[in-house]
């Protein structure tokens, strides 16, 4: 399915700022899935874009304006063209994910991360979620894949980006990055690799839109990405929901959304198998993949700082077409409060010094 | 006229000063002799010279741990610890060897194939499961592979005299400025002592250092390359040396606030306006240098610093993520690795270290606990590690335990007699154990730096040498070889 994508980031801040950095990942990966046909990323004001690729093999643009700016426009057009799915895993006996090997293989994805913690409480989940599922990796990880729905409440900016699993499943409502950190937290209290995948969904109105009251509650990035630096944090962090927009009926193929997230979890014999936790289970070529990590702190659509004391407010929005048929863009922002700037006391940057080990 | 006591009796150590018969050895037969004539008194008088000289100059460091963040006069001991310029010439080529081959360790990590996990040299997972392997680090490439420019490699020798590898530090290692310091202190305190013994200098490390930073400059920044040295602020417990070590090698000390990234360039804000920085030898952690990529709540990086590196604009010195090469879980793979690089035999062998992931080693540790050392993979500074045989059983079934729960994150090791050194205590010199730290720079190639910071465990029988847990700490001599003469200093 060849699909365009444009992802448009827009920072306003209250004052003018300065010295804004920014590390970017929103171009689509190129596997044997997916290819990528054309990849374009521009800002305003110009500045020049460093692109590179990280560790997880994700593609970075990096751009800073150093120069006083009372915005910046980031603008990534990219067509891809997607491969339906294959076939999944055949049926294959837990006993094999006790492998010594298997488990060397996958030793990032197995273990805590940043976003990936668990205790007694996912521990429990997890095993009321396979309860039933018979001697195979496959079926268990669709079960977990298939409960975290039933535990989560899919609801537009219900949390930010620091909660813990548990306080996910206490408060029952996520959007998307928690139910696929939930998902991912399951599959590995249970010994089953697993990691955290970013990318777009092209949605049209028939999935699973269970969309929340819009009650002008504040977003979901509020107080995100912890204390602010010279200048502040901005990062979309906790934004990145799939929150379909009601696309409007002149434009039955464009769609715009946030960025998605789903996972992968690692099946002996098979190898990485995609599911949507947030639609319940199957990933199709209307998926495209970013690119993936331990959680979301490794795949982040954007991350950065500026200086300066203003406010700032994130707009981001993804417009998603299929050109083969006629296309409206819908250009409506999902507006977000971004977090409020907050100087460091000198008690933290004490703290920090104090903090660097010198061997 | 002071004793000098060979050792107790039962000692099982080896003594650098004396022979298991008490007599003394030729290479401290002179400055025996010179301390033997001087009493309690004198002794305490030149003690207390070396004192003021420290508090004079300010030369402090922090006890972490200790709630009130005591700063002390930097300790040190007045009796020297002499190397023999053969046994140096062996040391120095075992440091080379060694810090050669984690360097092409860390370039085969970061910038390489990973060749030496492909190979089984090192299990993948045990890389990939270090809290020092950073993942951001992954594709900056280093001039001359100098990953590690500044290795601070601690040495021990057992109760057979052979020097043994206890630890290597890669990352931001410290104690440069009090070898510097203390000879300065040692000078003020016995101005004849030189006149027994030719001793190397030590006063031209600022140039060596300086000199590898330049060399690992990137391509295009001129013959002058602009160095300045990141420090994390003067709550850091090595404020110290960071100002020392910018006012020895003529560089900026800055801050982070005092760069700024402009289109993946960094510069230094100065009043004559930005100019472009090539080398940052930073003294802060990995995590904090830039807070777009790493900790986004540090106060203490530059804000695009990684994208400057990526871009082969700056060097950043030590390079980010070698903690995965001194995590104490990579430590016992050192030697394999030094074989395997360079095929040759290590020079120095490691300390006897056993790795918990591996259930027979672990078995044949559980043994005999009560006869090893068990540390904490994730520690340093001497805190949380156990020493068997004063350990209570109670202590050694939670040691188990904690080994059984994540054994990843244990190494037990064989207990060293540390060998020991007449230090002062109580106006006795009396037999102290000690360790040994050099210094190994790596610009265009790898270089020792003669002597290095000999520690001292101040506490009669202790093993713990470091100084944050009250250990002192010695001049320390690399004599000249026979027939050369040098100055002192």
């Amino acid at each position: 399915m060849r699909l365009d994508i444009a992802y448009r980031l827009h920072f306003t801040y209250a004052e003018r700022v300065s010295e804004s950095q920014n590390e970017i990942r929103v171009r689509p990966r190129d596997d044997l899935r997916q290819q990528v046909l054309s990849y374009r990323l521009t800002t305003t004001p110009a500045t020049r874009v460093l692109q590179t690729r990280d560790y997880f093999g994700t593609t970075v643009d990096h751009l800073g304006i150093r120069g006083p700016h009372d915005d910046l426009l980031v603008v990534a057009e990219a067509s891809v063209e997607t491969s339906p799915t294959g076939s999944g895993p055949a049926p294959v006996g837990c006993e094999r994910l006790g492998d010594q090997q298997f488990i060397n293989q996958h030793v990032e994805y197995l273990v805590p991360s940043q976003h990936v913690h668990w205790g007694a409480l996912v521990d429990e989940v997890a095993s009321w979620a396979v309860r039933g599922a018979a001697d195979d990796v496959s079926e268990r990880v669709l079960a977990v894949a298939q409960a975290v729905p039933t535990v989560l409440t899919y609801e537009r900016g219900s949390t930010s980006i620091g909660v813990t699993l548990e306080e996910l499943i206490d408060g029952g409502r996520g959007v998307c990055q928690d139910f696929a950190h939930l998902a991912v937290g399951m599959l590995r209290c249970i010994g089953i690799p697993a990691r955290y995948v970013s990318g777009y969904l092209f949605a049209l109105d028939e999935t699973r839109l269970d969309e929340g009251p819009d009650d002008g509650r504040p977003a979901a990035g509020e107080g995100a990405s912890g204390a602010g630096v010279d200048g502040n944090s901005h990062g979309i962090v906790g934004e990145d929901v799939f929150a379909p927009e009601r696309p409007p009926a002149a434009s039955p193929t464009a769609i715009s959304v946030q960025t998605h997230a789903w996972i992968e979890a690692a099946v002996p014999g098979y190898g990485w198998h995609a599911l949507d936790p947030t639609n319940g289970g199957s990933v199709s070529e209307r998926h495209v993949v970013i690119g993936y990590g331990r959680d979301y702190n490794d795949v982040p659509p954007v991350r950065g700082v500026f200086n300066g004391s203003a406010d700032a407010k994130v707009d981001a929005e993804v417009i998603i077409a299929q050109p083969t048929a006629p296309v409206s863009m819908v250009t409506e922002p999902i507006r977000r409060q971004a977090r409020v700037a907050v100087s460091p006391s000198t008690d933290v940057a004490a703290q920090q010094q104090a903090a660097q080990q010198q061997q | 006229m002071a004793e000098l006591q060979r050792s107790d009796a039962d000692q099982l150590a080896y003594d650098e000063a004396f022979d298991r018969d008490g007599n003394v050895r030729p290479l401290y037969a002179a400055i025996v002799e010179r301390f033997s004539n001087f009493d309690a008194a004198e002794l305490r008088r030149r003690e207390g010279i070396i004192e003021e000289e420290f508090r004079r100059q300010g030369i402090t460091f922090t006890v972490y741990g200790d709630s009130q963040g005591t700063e002390r006069t930097w300790p040190m001991d007045l009796f020297p610890r002499l190397i023999a310029a053969t046994e140096w010439q062996e040391i120095e080529r075992g440091l080379s060897q060694r810090v050669t081959a984690l360097n092409r360790f860390l370039a085969d990590i970061y910038t390489g194939e990973g060749a030496a996990m492909a190979d089984g040299v090192v299990p993948a997972w045990l890389v990939q499961s270090s809290d020092g392997f950073e993942r951001n680090a992954f594709g900056v490439s280093v001039p001359h592979d100098a990953h590690c420019v500044i290795a601070g490699i601690d040495l021990v020798r057992d109760a057979e005299g052979q020097y043994r590898v206890l630890e290597d530090n890669l990352r931001n290692p410290s104690g440069i400025s009090y070898v510097i310091e203390n000879r300065a202190a040692m000078t003020r305190a016995f101005p004849r002592v030189w006149e027994d013994h030719t001793v190397e200098p030590v006063g031209q490390y600022g140039r060596m250092l300086r000199t590898a930073l330049e060399s690992v400059a990137p391509t295009g920044a001129g013959d002058k390359p602009l160095i300045v040295i990141l420090t994390p602020g003067i709550y850091n417990s090595a404020y110290f040396e960071h100002a020392f070590l910018a006012r020895e090698m003529g560089v900026e000390l800055v801050e982070g606030p005092d760069l700024v990234v402009d289109e993946h360039v960094v510069y230094l804000r100065t009043i004559e306006g930005l100019v472009p920085v090539d080398v940052i030898y930073r003294r802060i952690d990995d995590t904090f240098l830039d807070p777009v990529s790493f900790r986004p709540d540090s106060t203490l990086g530059v804000p695009g610093l990684l994208g400057a590196m990526r871009a082969g604009t700056v060097t950043v010195c030590n390079a980010v993520g070698n903690g995965v090469a001194d995590d104490k879980a990579i430590h016992p793979y050192v030697t394999d690795l030094i074989r395997y690089y360079l095929g040759e035999e290590p020079i120095l062998p490691n300390v006897e270290t056993y790795v918990m992931w591996e259930p027979d080693q672990r078995e044949a540790a559980f043994e005999r606990l009560d006869e090893l050392v068990i540390k904490p993979v994730g520690e340093s500074g001497g805190y949380g590690i156990v020493i068997g045989r004063n350990a209570t059983d109670e202590e050694l079934a939670n040691a188990r335990a904690e080994i059984e729960a994540d054994p990843r994150n244990w190494v037990v090791q064989e207990v060293v007699e540390l060998s020991t050194l007449a230090s002062m205590c109580d106006d006795v010199l009396e037999p102290r154990h000690l360790d040994l730290r050099p210094f190994v720079i790596t610009g265009e190639r790898t270089q020792v730096f003669p002597g290095g910071l000999t520690r001292v465990a101040m506490r009669k029988g202790s093993l713990i040498v470091n100084s944050s847990q009250g250990g002192g700490s010695k001049d320390t001599w690399v004599l000249a070889p026979q027939g050369e003469t040098q100055a002192a200093t």
